[in-house]
């Protein structure tokens, strides 16, 4: 099988009369780590459900791994996306459980977990550093660990496209640091994860390709280094914003 | 491992259970020790009856094997029937606070089997099948209409929900009382009806309800794993591979179902369904796989003591069942709520 891909041709997507999503048109190709960047209601949330499925475009077409999307089976395309969204819920499964449910795809309704799902699992643990959490209740650990185990949920789901809205928020630095480079050495690996991102240095640091969303539209997409740039930034957000250059690597930082 | 500890709590209330239905079997106005409970059960037996002296006075068996038994059986059917459609709305709605008598259903399942049985049943309808049947319908229908009034956007919103099911319950009781009170004689019937009584209940009505009953309860290992997933939220479920509507709608149809069922022999008994779910994952956690078998063995054991307590308490005055249910529960829905809230 060839890599990852998403595409979309075209697509527009209105809540009622409220367009969110204005004629987007986007291609990635190959495991990367692209950073959804923008304002709130620029509609970046609305681009990550339209690529679940959660939300169907009015117009245009998505194709994910070369297919349109609407041709994959429900368990299908969840063997091919996972998605994290932003959703304060937990219930008090234990850690472990809850990695365990993104199996789903894979195990049948009343078959039992096979050993090689829960090596899965504890892969997936160890890889986001959760693993010393397996037993405790979801409930009882901080928000950066529960980040860090739904992400593990995504992995073993094992797919090829990650899609993740704002995994960082509210994390403290040195969790947002593991994140972000999780997710760029899952780049590395194959996959192509897509992120809905606020913080712009994040983005600089870990992405591979940024996408700057602007009132439902793509306003620039490229390199951190040739979408953050001031003028681009002051369109966009409106404020005036410095750039300057990372003092070690050299990437593109925002300032007011 | 795991499996073996979930064995467990299983065991433990299947022999509670045991327990409670023989003491439940031995106490009213007759008295019926628990060894001759257990000779008159065991001579029932087609290998065993040679063997077992009969010792006991043939109004003893009669009471026991037409009128203490089959109610016993009823009230856990009914009882395990309204925990399980406590865990189905709770897992539903992500919400412990629901349950079929706080979101509408029973209401619903109560105006259905009150048109059966002041309209139907007494022109000749076949009440075995009519009754549960009229009381599915109502039931189903109330649920649609809270679901429908409970989702925005595509989504069920607890709270809406909730209020709209509370809502729901109130007008369809009052249309349930007015009809009642113009077309029943006995006002104390009426009265039994609305707050939930076992009094008087026979084989017939075991047979009656017990299938669906049963059903239901088998039927709703079919939607556990989803359930569990659903817990996670609407989106990592869809994301997960599960259909989340049509799991929703399976699930609104198991518990008006089983809802029903209990309702359309029993009348409205509130709470049981609330409770006992909740009490059940304060124990061994959120997993439905555990939740359903625990929550229906539960239940059948809490409503087999409330019963019991219900005949015998105020002897030889039966009081409905509902009010030892409400009495319980009432002051447990508000320390759910204040839990919740704080």
């Amino acid at each position: 099988m060839t890599g990852p891909s998403i595409q979309l041709d075209s697509v527009s997507y209105s809540y009622g009369s409220n367009l969110v999503i204005r004629d987007v048109s986007l291609s990635y190709d190959g495991g990367q780590f692209v950073g959804v960047l923008g304002p709130n209601g620029a509609g970046k949330s609305t681009l990550l459900r339209l690529l679940d499925r959660l939300l169907i475009p009015q117009k245009g077409q998505i194709r994910l791994n070369g297919r349109p999307i609407q041709e994959y089976g429900l368990k299908e395309l969840a063997r091919t996306t996972a998605l994290i969204p932003q959703e304060p819920e937990y219930f008090p499964f234990l850690v472990k459980e809850i990695v365990m449910m993104g199996r789903t795809p894979f195990v049948g309704r009343f078959r039992r977990e096979q050993p090689r799902d829960w090596e899965l699992v504890k892969e997936a643990m160890e890889q986001t550093q959760v693993d010393h959490l397996a037993e405790r209740p979801i409930h009882q650990i901080s928000g950066g660990e529960r980040q860090r185990v739904m992400l593990a949920r995504a992995l073993v789901q094992n797919t090829s496209i990650l899609l993740l809205d704002e995994p960082t928020n509210h994390l403290d630095i040195q969790h947002q640091v593991s994140i972000g480079r999780l997710l760029q050495q899952k780049g590395k690996e194959n996959i192509l994860a897509i992120a809905v991102l606020h913080d712009l240095h994040l983005a600089s640091l870990y992405c591979d390709q940024v996408i700057l969303m602007h009132e439902g539209s793509v306003f620039r997409q490229g390199s951190p280094d040739k979408v953050l740039t001031g003028s681009t930034l002051h369109e966009v957000y409106g404020v005036a914003l410095n750039v300057m250059r990372h003092p070690v690597n050299g990437r593109p930082m925002v300032f007011p | 491992m795991k499996r073996q500890l979930a064995a467990h709590p299983v065991i433990f209330l299947i022999c509670l259970l045991v327990v409670t239905g023989t003491g439940a079997l031995t106490m009213g106005s007759v008295d019926v020790p628990p060894p001759v409970v257990g000779r008159i059960l065991l001579r029932q037996l087609p290998l065993l009856e040679p063997w077992i002296q009969s010792d006991w006075t043939a109004a003893q068996a009669t009471i026991l094997l037409q009128i203490r038994l089959p109610r016993v059986l009823l009230a856990g059917a009914i009882g395990g029937g309204l925990a399980v459609a406590g865990v189905i709305f709770q897992g539903l709605l992500r919400n412990p606070l629901a349950d079929p008598y706080i979101i509408g259903v029973s209401s619903g399942a109560s105006l259905g089997a009150a048109i059966a049985l002041i309209f139907l049943i007494p022109m000749g309808y076949m009440g075995f099948f009519v009754l549960p049947a009229c009381a599915f319908v109502g039931a189903l229908m109330s649920a649609y209409m809270v679901y429908r009034l409970g989702r925005i956007h595509g989504h069920i919103q607890p709270l809406q929900l909730l209020l709209a099911g509370v809502a729901i319950a109130s007008v369809l009781t009052a249309i349930v009382s007015f009809l009642m009170v113009l077309r029943v004689q006995n006002l104390q019937d009426v009265y039994l009806w609305l707050m939930g009584s076992l009094s008087g209940r026979s084989w017939r009505h075991f047979y009656t309800a017990s299938p669906y009953i049963l059903g239901g309860f088998v039927a709703s290992f079919w939607l556990a794993r989803d359930l569990n997933i659903l817990l996670l939220g609407e989106e990592t479920a869809h994301s997960l591979g599960v259909d989340v509507q049509r799991l929703q709608k399976k699930a609104l149809v198991l518990g008006s179902l089983l809802a029903a069922a209990a309702v359309s022999v029993s009348g409205v008994i509130g709470f049981v369904g609330l409770m006992v779910p909740h009490g059940v994952r304060l124990v061994v956690g959120p997993d439905h796989r555990k939740l359903l078998p625990l929550s229906f063995l539960s239940g059948a054991i809490f409503l087999i003591a409330a019963d019991t307590a219900a005949r015998t308490i105020l002897s030889p005055v039966e009081l409905p069942v509902g009010i030892i249910t409400a009495l319980a529960g009432g002051p447990f829905f508000l320390y759910l709520l204040r839990r919740s809230t704080t």
